[in-house]
Order: structure tokens, then C-alpha cells, then sequence
């Protein structure tokens, strides 16, 4: 009997070691997203094929939709009871103010030991203070997209999709005009032209404070001075491209009612749902807008942003980010090259909501095609789209108080702007002449 | 002195409310008030700053005072709205009708709805381009409006919203009109009085504590209004319709700056409280609680 009970503590004692050697090697890492259902789907399976090519990690998915507010608000809650996750989304907006006060792995030795900053684009990695604190998710781009359809019924010709060879904006608004008829079949400025019976749009442009940047570069307008010290919204260049946006509206009658300058708000028509239902011909948006396009059953068009001076283009992303607090820095590394790998994770890139950050896949035929070659992208992309980032500037999210000068002081001027309350040089001299009033330009982090 | 056991139990008894107001209400109230001093971004450790945020609020910050008058203009205009709609809705409720139940249900069920849905109802209904309102003014042959979009036309579009969903206070004075002593009315009317000496004599006294407690209720309530804002223009445009509240969220979700939107919190509580006072201070004048001696 003691013999017996000597030995089965024995093997318990093994299993217990073995048992507790398995859970030791097990790391749990948690990840942080949002998105729209089929971002959660695409992520979810991202982070599943990186639990089985990494046998001891299991990553635990954070779906976190909603507002920035409430990302803010849940992350802050997060922070204060230390249940931060180690890797994932991050607002481009806070990144640098987070990162200042230490919120973030410092990535520099990680990504130097790894040789990776050679195979990514330079405008990838997110830094402060000469500390890599996260790199951009993904490579946004702004993007026109037309329905065929319309086009062709209008006798319009194709939008060239060499970017450096666009339309230049009088054209563009040309074929914009041909492009809106009233209910009885008018163009803007026939006789009888009545635009509150306008049956098709010729063109709807984003108006929130990102959107904006192509059009101001183009026009060789800035916002912000490099430094992050002097505010240049009022400049001639700036005011001449945002009141000939306003103008589409106001003066030439073929754009529908803009979106909000915050965000797209329940209760305005989608513009992809008025594409597809032949109510609107061009759509001038991010890239991520393909992933529900692909799920719409109209030909689909991609064609080189206008060019008033010269050809501008935005990079504009989330970042991601790895936590200071994660336990397990060396595994969450790992999960974060993998989202940043596109071989790994393509149904994100080929279903068409994000264009990858790695340089290769900019110039490599083979890259290339894994990601270009499926019907989510339209023929003309490359050209239009993935060749225009070679001039891609990135959205100034260096800048202190970045959103506050926007949200407080920029975009409620332009909101007057939009329906004509005031003309773009007085709104825009009113904002400049307030930020400068208001302390908060500090330069950059 | 021993406690008695009847003192014993009533302390316990209403120990769980006690409780409740205590951690749920004074203590965060405390805490607000503490924390108003403080210049707090909840990533890095609070930094005192004595009374910098008031003296930013008062007179810095462009929003504040902006956010106070359309907290007032809405609340001004959308109160005395709502409690005339909801009384004369009352009145013509409490008539004897055919098929009166159907009424009533009708006009209470608006209320009903949760707030996000009816936003999310009332800003199709706003769409400058598809919306029924401008389709409906065009067929007019009126020239249709931006509505949410135009500043001067937002706030008057919010109080439109809130007058939808009155049903609640119509049933809060329904049960007031009911419970007027039908011998006072005939009376009234014996001796010759009509509708308006019936209203004005009968009526509206009975139906003063009612009108007060709905108009106390509406001036809090309107003060701290931000879910429709919120949802609907997220305080635009150009701030137009930005809510005390609103600014409140936003100072402290959006900029990260909770130290000064407790300190936004403080002068809210004391301007209602003021205000409440005000209100209850002149009811003594014109509520009428029957059982009071006159």
C-alpha cells in the first residue's frame, strides 16, 4: 500500500511538473482592434494563423469598435486598473501624446536587431523624441473612385489614371458637371438647371480634416509649418483649394451634401450606397473604402486624383503600437512583425482595405500581384493609387495638439464654409488668427 | 441612551439608500469637486493647480461661454415649449372621446422609443438631400433648409426633436387633470363661468404642482442635455450646438483634460442648484397645494 501511494505521488508530482513546464512556455498575448465586422473577421483569422505558425502563444482578440472617444475612454480605464493589452491599434491622433508619458516599447533595438527598417517605407515607423514608439498599421491613401456606368451613359471619357497625368481641376470640374442632371435631364448652368431636383451627383469629396491634405498640397497650400510652429491655414495657396472645394457645392452645383467634418453621421446618405444605386459618378475617399466596395455589384473605377499645381498624395493610417506593460515584450514583438508582414496576413491587404507598409510590395511584380491582382482592386489602382505614394506626404500627427487645433478651431470654421455662411478666406483667417491666440501651437513631439 | 429597536431598524432600513448616495453620489461629487483643482490627464499623475481652471474657463476658453448660451437658448426655448404642448395635449386627451385609450397610446408611444433610435429617425428625417422635411417643404413650394447643417437652424431643430417625445409629462398631468374634483368644475360652470374661469380658477391651480415639478425637472434635464448633440452633430456646426455637457465630454474624453471637466462639472451643479433654488423660491407664489392652509 505505501509502496503504492509513494508512486502514484511520484507520477503526480511528474504530471505536475510537466503540466506546469507546458503552461510555462504558454504566453498570453492580447491584441487591441477595431473596425467593421469584416475587419474583425479578417483580423480574428490574422491572429489564429499567427497562433499556428508560433506553437506556446495564444493571442486573445480585443474587438474594440466605436468612436475615438470611446477607444480613448476604454483605453484610459484600461491604464488605470493594469489591464492594458501588449499589442495593437492605436489613434494616430493621441500616439504621441500617450507616448510621451511612457505608454510604449521603445522598438529601436527590436526592429535594429531584425534589420527591418530597410524593408519597410520610410514613413512607416511612428517616431519621438529618437525613439521608434510604434509603426502605421497599414498605408492609406486618399482615393477617386467613379462608377463605369455613369460615365460611359454620359459620354464622359475615362479619368486618366497615371497619376502624374490627371485631370487638372477645371477638367475635373468639367466632367463633373456633365456628370450631375436635375429630373429633367439639365446640367448645371443649361437654362432651367434646378438644383434641388438633382437626380445624379457628379462627384461627393470627404471634407474631414484628413481629405483635406491632397487638395491643399496639390495646390502647394500648407497647414502646418513643418515645425509644428506656425499655423498656415490662411495662406492663398490653402484658401484658394478649400473654397474651390466649397465652390463644387455652392458655385458649380455637382456635389451632394458633404459629410460632417468629423466623422460620416447616421442619417447622411452613403456615398458608396448612391454610387451603387447610379445617384452619384465619382466618390473621392480613403482606400480602406474598397473592402465594402468589393462587396457591391457595379463596375468600379479608380482614377488619378485632380492635380491644380502639382500631384499630391496623403499617407494616413492607424498605428500600431506594443505596450511598455506587456509582460512578454519578446512574443508581442513577434505578433507585431506578423500583422506588419503582408505574405502573412494578405486577406487584409487583398480584400482592399489596407495597402501594405512594406517597400517591396511597391515595387516587386510578384508583391504585387498578391495583393493587386483580385477583383476588390480596380485596373487602374496601381497607377492612380499605389505609384502616387512615391509622393505621399503623412498627416501631421506630430504636431501638438494636433486634434484639439483641428476639432476646436479649424473645422468649425470650415463648417460655415461648406454651406456658404462665410467665404474660405475669412473662415480660415478667423481660425488661424484664434490659434495663434490660443497658445496651443508648440511645435512638434 | 439605548438604542431602541425601532430606531435600530429604521437606520438599517434605509442604510442601502444611504449607502448608494453616499458612494455612488457624494463621494464621486467629492471627488469631482477635488479633482477640479488638479490638472489631470489620466496616463501621467495629477498636477495641482489650484484654481487655474476655473480662471482658463472664465476667461480663455472660447467654448465655454459659447457652450453656456446654448445651453440657455435651448433650454429657454425647448422647457416652456414642451410643458404647453404636453398640457394642451393633456387637456384634449382628457376629453370624452370615442376610442380616447388609442389616442392617448398614440401620443405616449414617441416616448417610448430610446433615444439613439429616434436621433438616428430624426436626422433622416433632417437630410438636406433626402429628408422628408425638405421634401415636404419643397412640395409647398418653400425654399427647403440645411437644417443640422445651418447654425442658425440647429438649436430650433434640436427643440422641434424634444417635443416629440412629451408623452411621458402628458401622462404626468392626465393623472393631475383627472384628479380635479368634478364638483368644482360644475360648480364653476353653474355659476356661469366658461372654459377660460374654469382654466384659469380651477384648473391650473390644481395642475400648478404638477407644472412645477415638470418645469423643475425640464430646466435640469434641458441643462444637462447631451445624448442628441451628441449623436446628431457632435456639437456642430460651428459649435451651434454645443451643449454645456457636450463641451464637458469632450474637455474630457476627447482633449484629455478630466481636471478641467470636473471643474466644468462644479459650475454646472452650482448653476442648477441656483437656478433650482430661483425656481422654488417662486412657487411659493403660484403652486397651490390643495390641504394647505390659503
Amino acid at each position: 500500500m505505501k509502496e503504492g501511494i509513494k508512486s502514484a505521488i511520484c507520477v503526480l508530482l511528474l504530471a505536475g511538473c510537466v503540466a506546469s513546464g507546458v503552461f510555462a512556455d504558454n504566453v498570453k498575448l492580447s491584441y487591441m482592434y477595431w473596425g467593421s465586422p469584416a475587419e474583425d473577421e479578417a483580423t480574428k483569422q490574422a491572429l489564429k494563423d499567427f497562433e499556428a505558425a508560433n506553437p506556446g502563444i495564444t493571442v486573445n482578440p480585443l474587438f474594440a469598435p466605436g468612436t475615438k472617444a470611446e477607444f480613448d475612454a476604454k483605453l484610459k480605464a484600461m491604464s488605470e486598473s493594469d489591464t492594458l493589452p501588449d499589442v495593437g491599434y492605436f489613434r494616430p491622433e493621441s500616439v504621441h501624446e500617450y507616448g510621451s508619458n511612457g505608454f510604449f516599447l521603445d522598438l529601436t533595438t527590436y526592429i535594429a536587431k531584425d534589420n527591418l527598417k530597410k524593408d519597410y517605407l520610410a514613413q512607416t515607423w511612428i517616431t519621438q523624441n529618437g525613439k521608434i514608439i510604434g509603426a502605421y498599421t497599414a498605408a492609406e491613401a486618399q482615393v477617386m473612385y467613379y462608377n463605369k456606368k455613369l460615365l460611359q451613359a454620359a459620354g464622359v471619357p475615362l479619368p486618366p489614371t497615371d497619376y502624374t497625368k490627371a485631370w487638372t481641376w477645371d477638367q475635373a470640374v468639367k466632367y463633373w458637371t456633365m456628370l450631375t442632371v436635375d429630373k429633367n435631364g439639365k446640367h448645371p448652368g443649361d437654362s432651367g438647371f434646378d438644383p434641388k431636383k438633382i437626380t445624379q451627383f457628379g462627384v461627393n469629396h470627404e471634407v474631414w480634416s484628413g481629405m483635406l491634405y491632397p487638395a491643399i498640397w496639390s495646390n502647394g497650400g500648407e497647414v502646418f509649418s513643418v515645425d509644428g510652429k506656425q499655423i498656415l491655414v490662411d495662406s492663398p495657396a490653402t484658401v484658394q483649394a478649400i473654397q474651390r472645394l466649397a465652390d463644387l457645392r455652392l458655385k458649380n452645383k455637382v456635389m451632394s451634401a458633404p459629410g460632417s467634418t468629423e466623422y460620416q453621421s447616421a442619417g447622411s446618405t452613403d456615398p458608396k450606397v448612391l454610387m451603387q444605386n447610379g445617384q452619384l459618378a465619382f466618390y473621392i475617399s480613403g482606400a480602406w473604402e474598397m473592402l465594402d466596395f468589393a462587396k457591391m455589384s457595379f463596375p468600379l473605377g479608380v482614377g488619378a486624383l485632380p492635380i491644380q499645381k502639382k500631384p499630391a498624395q496623403l499617407y494616413i493610417s492607424g498605428v500600431n503600437v506594443v505596450y511598455k506593460t506587456s509582460k512578454h515584450p519578446e512574443e508581442a514583438w513577434k505578433l507585431q512583425k506578423w500583422m506588419m508582414t503582408p505574405e502573412k496576413t494578405l486577406n487584409l491587404y487583398a480584400g482592399g482595405l489596407w495597402m501594405p507598409t512594406k517597400a517591396s510590395w511597391y515595387s516587386n511584380k510578384d508583391d504585387l500581384n498578391k495583393w493587386l491582382s483580385n477583383p476588390a482592386h480596380p485596373d487602374g489602382f496601381k497607377a492612380a493609387v499605389v505609384d502616387s505614394m512615391t509622393v505621399a506626404r503623412a498627416e501631421p500627427i506630430g504636431i501638438k495638439n494636433y486634434d484639439q487645433l483641428w476639432a476646436e478651431y479649424i473645422n468649425p470654421e470650415l463648417d460655415k464654409v461648406w454651406i456658404g455662411k462665410a467665404s474660405a478666406e475669412t473662415a480660415l483667417k478667423t481660425a488661424a488668427d484664434k490659434i495663434r491666440k490660443s497658445g496651443l501651437l508648440q511645435g512638434t513631439w | 441612551m439605548k438604542l431602541k429597536k425601532e430606531t435600530l431598524w429604521g437606520w438599517i432600513l434605509i442604510l442601502p439608500l444611504t449607502l448608494g448616495l453616499t458612494l455612488w453620489v457624494a463621494f464621486p461629487v467629492g471627488v469631482s469637486v477635488f479633482m477640479s483643482l488638479f490638472k489631470w490627464n489620466m496616463i501621467s499623475p495629477a498636477q495641482f493647480i489650484g484654481l487655474e481652471n476655473f480662471r482658463f474657463m472664465f476667461f480663455q476658453d472660447h467654448l465655454f461661454w459659447q457652450s453656456v448660451s446654448v445651453m440657455f437658448l435651448y433650454t429657454l426655448t425647448s422647457v416652456p415649449l414642451q410643458l404647453a404642448l404636453a398640457f394642451s395635449m393633456a387637456l384634449l386627451l382628457n376629453t370624452k372621446v370615442k376610442g380616447m385609450g388609442i389616442f392617448r397610446t398614440i401620443y405616449y408611444l414617441p416616448s417610448l422609443i430610446p433615444v439613439m433610435v429616434s436621433t438616428a429617425l430624426w436626422m433622416f428625417l433632417y437630410n438636406p438631400q433626402f429628408g422628408l422635411f425638405n421634401l415636404m417643404l419643397d412640395g409647398l413650394g418653400l425654399p427647403t433648409q440645411e437644417w443640422l447643417r445651418n447654425p442658425d437652424l440647429v438649436i430650433p431643430s434640436l427643440v422641434l426633436m424634444s417635443l416629440w417625445s412629451v408623452g411621458n409629462i402628458v401622462i404626468i398631468f392626465l393623472a393631475g387633470l383627472q384628479n380635479i374634483p368634478k364638483e368644482l368644475m360644475e360648480a364653476c360652470t353653474i355659476d356661469g363661468g366658461n372654459a377660460w374661469h374654469r382654466m384659469r380658477n380651477i384648473v391650473l391651480p390644481f395642475m400648478s404642482p404638477i407644472l412645477f415639478y415638470n418645469l423643475v425637472m425640464g430646466i435640469v434635464g434641458g441643462m444637462q442635455t447631451f445624448t442628441q448633440p451628441y449623436v446628431m452633430t457632435n456639437g456642430g456646426p460651428s459649435n451651434a450646438s454645443l451643449t454645456y455637457v457636450l463641451h464637458l465630454y469632450k474637455q474630457a474624453f476627447q482633449f484629455s483634460k478630466m481636471g478641467y471637466a470636473n471643474a466644468l462639472a462644479l459650475v454646472l451643479l452650482i448653476v442648477t442648484v441656483l437656478i433650482s433654488l430661483i425656481v422654488f423660491q417662486s412657487s411659493k407664489s403660484w403652486v397651490y397645494y390643495s390641504g394647505d392652509k390659503k
